[in-house]
């Protein structure tokens, strides 16, 4: 894995003096413009890359592969270490946020609706919650990303080239980790917290199987097709998400470390968070 | 002026695979039997009571139509209200959430009601979106593709009125301008009828490059209504068979 190390996409995050110097950035292929190193395609209308200086992480991954709990962890770290931390995930814009919930729930939205409505979540957050992070100098830890929604359009029959299109403003993250489990192990643990299965988690609208578990099952296991698909081209740092708690925050803080050029890695969650260490 | 042969649509004996085209492709209009017409132009340009006279027109005859308007998804209709009064939109989300809102109509009445052969009527269409999103800076490659989904129309009216003209109409009409309407989100002026006349040109130059690359018919916005209204019958009843949408009662005889 540390070989994947030099990251092609990273855009030359600021680094304060003295500390290592950041991942080199290497033009993307159909690069014309300069803003490909911090875009996935177009620049974003009104905004100037240059004005970054935090740092952008995203940790994917399915359902049940302990994103949140991670996240939940790394920014007690960060903290602790001194860096303003700030967070995003899906659905939390103040835009469409609550409007998505609505239309999950009632259940009488169309796939590309849902996709575009994701979209304006997602830029919404980019924003107005992350881009004014990233230019103070916060490190910004972002629970899923555009691979997510694009995996979700894909798996549901949009064309691949219209869903990275939709994207092609996103900024490209500094690192982007995907913790990877099987879906068999994701089912047990969503399971687990709310003793249910959601109908979305289970990619009920697909009409897989009539059978919650094989629903599931498919579902993710599409998903996480469309995640090997990506994985290469956008170097994910792949992490094993069935590893325990610690281990694989063990590994997140070292790849942080070196990005954020932090020194000591050692890391004990306070009593108010132990609970997730296991 | 157009003096074109009707263009007749063969029936198909099988119809397409699937309801829904693959999203993300153009949707030629070959693909489904109805027939879709969009009217496109600045404010004020008269679109909106010549598409309404096209409709009644047709209406009175009996035809098989349906009347689809630009921002009126319900699905949608909250979130567009509350981005526009906390002024939350950014070009981007603004792009964004009046894409939802026509997808939610392309997919759910639009394409459904085309491939059950009738008569699509839409004030304002995907150029609407390809010229005021770029006119906030939107880049026009990210815009087409976001639009990339939507069934091409089998005409395309452009009504086109100079902006003067145009402009006038609605500040003489409109006791005041909203935010967005206004284009007040650009920072062009402080004064809101003179940011709006300031935006219209800048949509209005937008629209003009499509005329070609979209096959627009342009019809002038100035001509008095019913003269306009009898050029835009000519045109639909010259370039699309309307026996197809007849009252089903005859086709049933």
């Amino acid at each position: 894995m540390p070989d994947q190390e030099k990251d092609k996409t990273a855009p030359p995050a600021p680094v304060p003096d003295g500390q290592p110097a950041p991942p080199k950035a290497l033009a993307a292929p159909v690069a014309e413009e300069a803003s490909s190193q911090y875009f996935f395609g177009e620049p974003l209308v009104g905004f100037d890359p240059s004005e970054i200086t935090g740092s952008l992480i995203v940790i994917e991954g399915m359902d049940g592969s302990g994103r949140s709990t991670q996240i939940a962890l790394l920014q007690e770290w960060l903290e602790s270490e001194g860096f303003a931390v700030q967070t995003s995930g899906l659905r939390r814009s103040n835009l469409v946020g609550r409007d998505i919930d609505e239309l999950l729930a009632k259940n009488a939205v169309t796939r590309l609706t849902l996709a575009l409505m994701y979209a304006t979540d997602f830029f919404d957050q980019i924003e107005h919650r992350i881009l004014p992070a990233l230019r103070s100098g916060t490190v910004v830890l972002a629970d899923r990303f555009i691979f997510t929604l694009i995996a979700r359009g894909v798996v549901r029959g949009i064309n691949r080239d219209y869903m990275s299109g939709l994207y092609a403003m996103a900024l490209r993250p500094h690192l982007t980790f995907w913790l990877n489990v099987r879906p068999e192990t994701a089912f047990g643990r969503e399971f687990k917290k709310a003793q249910a299965i959601s109908y979305w988690e289970a990619g009920r609208d697909m009409s897989l199987s009539h059978d919650l578990y094989w629903s599931f099952v498919r579902y993710q296991t599409m998903i996480k097709r469309e995640f090997e698909v990506m994985a290469k081209r956008h170097n994910f740092i792949e992490l094993d998400g069935e590893a325990s708690v610690s281990a694989v925050n063990k590994q997140l803080r070292q790849r942080i470390a070196e990005q954020l050029g932090i020194r000591a890695t050692k890391y004990t969650p306070s009593t108010a968070l132990a609970h997730l260490w296991r | 002026m157009e003096n074109q042969e009707p263009v007749q649509k063969q029936p198909r004996v099988e119809p397409p695979k699937s309801t829904l085209p693959q999203p993300g492709r153009p949707v030629p209009s070959r693909a489904y039997p109805g027939a879709l017409i969009v009217v496109e132009g600045t404010d004020g340009s008269g679109k909106s009571t010549q598409l309404y006279l096209l409709k009644r027109w047709l209406e009175i005859g009996g035809y098989r139509l349906h009347f689809t308007e630009w921002n009126s998804s319900p699905l949608v209709k909250s979130a567009t209200r509350r981005g526009k009064q906390r002024r939350l939109l950014t070009p981007t989300t603004f792009s964004l959430l009046h894409a939802a809102d026509f997808a939610d109509r392309c997919e759910r009445q639009i394409m459904p009601l085309l491939q059950g052969d009738y008569l699509v009527l839409a004030d304002r269409y995907i150029y609407t979106a390809f010229a005021r999103d770029a006119a906030r800076g939107c880049p026009p490659r990210w815009l087409r593709n976001l639009y990339r989904f939507a069934p091409v129309p089998d005409i395309t009216f452009y009504f086109r009125a100079p902006l003067d003209v145009a402009v006038n109409r609605i500040l003489s009409g409109r006791p005041k301008l909203k935010y967005y309407e206004a284009g007040m989100d650009l920072g062009m002026s402080y004064d809101r009828a003179e940011s709006f006349r300031l935006f219209q040109a800048r949509i209005l130059e937008e629209y003009d490059k499509m005329v070609d690359s979209d096959g627009f018919v342009v019809l002038d916005g100035t001509m008095p209504v019913n003269k306009l209204q009898k050029q835009m019958r000519d045109i639909v009843a010259s370039k699309i068979d309307l026996k197809r949408f007849a009252p089903r009662a005859q086709e049933s005889e």
